[in-house]
């Protein structure tokens, strides 16, 4: 084990420069798609809820497309596919731009199970006393959704930063690829992945940690119950 | 919140503790077993060869489905020569070495060239053909180079885990000519050549024979042909310690080699 263990350090020293500049881009890369996702989930998770009969069509169509194919497909659409229609974006830019409208989807979603879990009372009250539905939805039914929304869009974070380990295949250098590259150099393919493993654990750790806290500070007693 | 911590740091030391143990994979399986692969091989009546099936006219894979290129037809004669059964098995190519280490695949042919590393993970034939690789830009390119070291500062492009990614970080991103960030590692040679094509990097180094099919498919333009980027000729790769296997495989080569085969298949697939 000792000979084994120091083995796994001189792997770590060699391999750890490379990872970390893989974890700066796949951190990059998940914070981008999120709030890309978060600009687009949010008016189509109200829209989904609020909006006109065509405007709830077109957004559940999109959240279709997106929740009803792999997002393996939908990158290889975005970075090989476009080009043929005469937009050739850098493979970061298709990443940001895959993972955002995928996560957008997925958060329009969560955020539309918030709005109908906000009881109806809530609305026709607001109404009751001379709200327009776009105030009412704004000052007293979205404050509350986005609190309920939490624990889900909690997941998608989490879920996001392990997506991010497609972009290798448009040979973006993040954790994942980075991994891939290390491991046809060094030949130990099993321990640099067990390695890259402990990076995505220690990122959603924390992640999920700071997430926690963000919940526990916009609790609403008596709202979502206690945060433990 | 603490507890969260605690559980979080346990999943994290019980990985790096596996990493530990899994930091030999051959080592223990190996030895004995490895010693009768070609009884084992002739057993099972079946050879199976590992290949990355995106390498014309190595290795392709035609309309019907079929396996074709003239690795393909080696592995063949090869099979034919011991009296068993060719089964070819379709990976990305950074996978060959461990597929075959971990016995998944008995052995790899894929224009792979024996390289000191790789003959450190594993045992490989003498060579049935020698090396050139070729840089490759879009078609009507105004680039030139007159050598490897003219690709400096370019975005270039490589497949993961090739001789000429290790090349371009060796003797580009190491010396510092080319910055890292100029530099993409594909899964596949196909996918390099596209991004070639539609203009997201100017240079693409790979096989030369390979290039040449794929330069005609995707509209690239081979700029450069040396020998200085390639690192010795093209070997089948087998597990480390499979003596009777690669005594029998170079026996097999050599007769293939004297008696003419290799030089009818290499024609057969249109290779010089």
């Amino acid at each position: 084990m000792d000979e084994k263990m120091e083995r796994v350090v001189e792997l770590f020293g060699s391999v750890a420069p490379l990872l970390w500049q893989g974890t700066g881009v796949t951190l990059q890369i998940a914070a981008f798609s999120l709030l890309l996702g978060m600009a687009i989930g949010l008016p189509a998770g109200i829209a989904r809820v609020y909006g006109p009969r065509w405007l709830q069509r077109a957004t559940g169509t999109y959240v279709v497309l997106v929740q009803g194919t792999p997002l393996l497909i939908q990158l290889f659409l975005v970075y090989y596919g476009l080009p043929d229609l005469g937009l050739t974006l850098g493979r970061l830019e298709a990443a940001f731009l895959t993972l955002g409208l995928n996560s957008g989807a997925y958060q329009a979603e969560y955020l539309r199970g918030a709005l109908q879990a906000v009881p109806v009372g809530q609305m026709t009250a607001a109404r009751a006393l001379g709200m327009s539905q776009g105030q009412a939805v704004r000052s007293i039914v979205l404050p509350q959704a986005l609190r309920l929304v939490l624990p889900a869009w909690s997941n998608e974070v989490v879920a996001m930063l392990k997506y991010t380990a497609v972009v290798f295949l448009i040979a973006v250098p993040d954790l994942m690829g980075q991994a891939k590259i290390l491991a046809s150099r060094y030949f130990v393919p099993i321990p640099i992945y067990l390695i890259v493993a402990v990076f995505y654990i220690v990122l959603v750790g924390i992640t999920y940690g700071l997430l926690r806290q963000l919940e526990r500070r916009l609790r609403v007693p008596g709202l979502t119950g206690e945060a433990t | 919140m603490k507890k969260q911590i605690v559980v979080v740091l346990f999943w994290a030391v019980a990985l790096l503790l596996s990493a530990c143990t899994a930091v030999q994979p051959t080592a223990a399986g190996g030895a004995a077993a490895e010693s009768s692969k070609l009884a084992q091989i002739q057993a099972a009546g079946k050879l199976v060869a590992g290949t990355s099936a995106d390498y014309p006219p190595y290795e392709s894979i035609d309309e019907n489905g079929n396996f074709v290129g003239f690795d393909m037809d080696l592995i063949r004669a090869v099979g034919e020569k011991l009296g068993v059964e060719v089964e070819i098995v379709d990976m990305p190519f950074d996978s060959l070495i461990v597929s075959v280490q971990e016995g998944k695949i008995d052995v790899v042919i894929a224009a792979m060239q024996a390289t000191a590393e790789r003959d450190k993970q594993v045992d490989f034939s003498i060579p049935y053909r020698m090396t050139k690789d070729a840089f490759a830009a879009v078609a009507g390119t105004a680039l030139t180079m007159q050598a490897p070291e003219d690709a400096a500062g370019k975005s270039i492009g490589a497949q993961t885990g090739t001789v000429q990614e290790g090349w371009i970080q060796k003797n580009l991103v190491e010396a510092g000519l080319t910055p890292a960030d100029q530099v993409f590692s594909y899964e596949r040679a196909d996918q390099a050549a596209l991004d070639v094509a539609n203009g997201r990097i100017e240079l693409l180094l790979m096989d030369a024979e390979p290039a040449l099919a794929l330069a005609q498919e995707s509209g690239l333009e081979l700029i450069l042909i040396t020998e200085l980027t390639a690192e010795g000729g093209k070997s089948i790769a087998m597990p480390e310690g499979a003596s009777d296997l690669k005594a029998e495989i170079d026996r097999i080569i050599q007769e293939l080699i004297d008696d003419g085969t290799v030089q009818s298949i290499q024609e057969a697939n249109g290779l010089p």
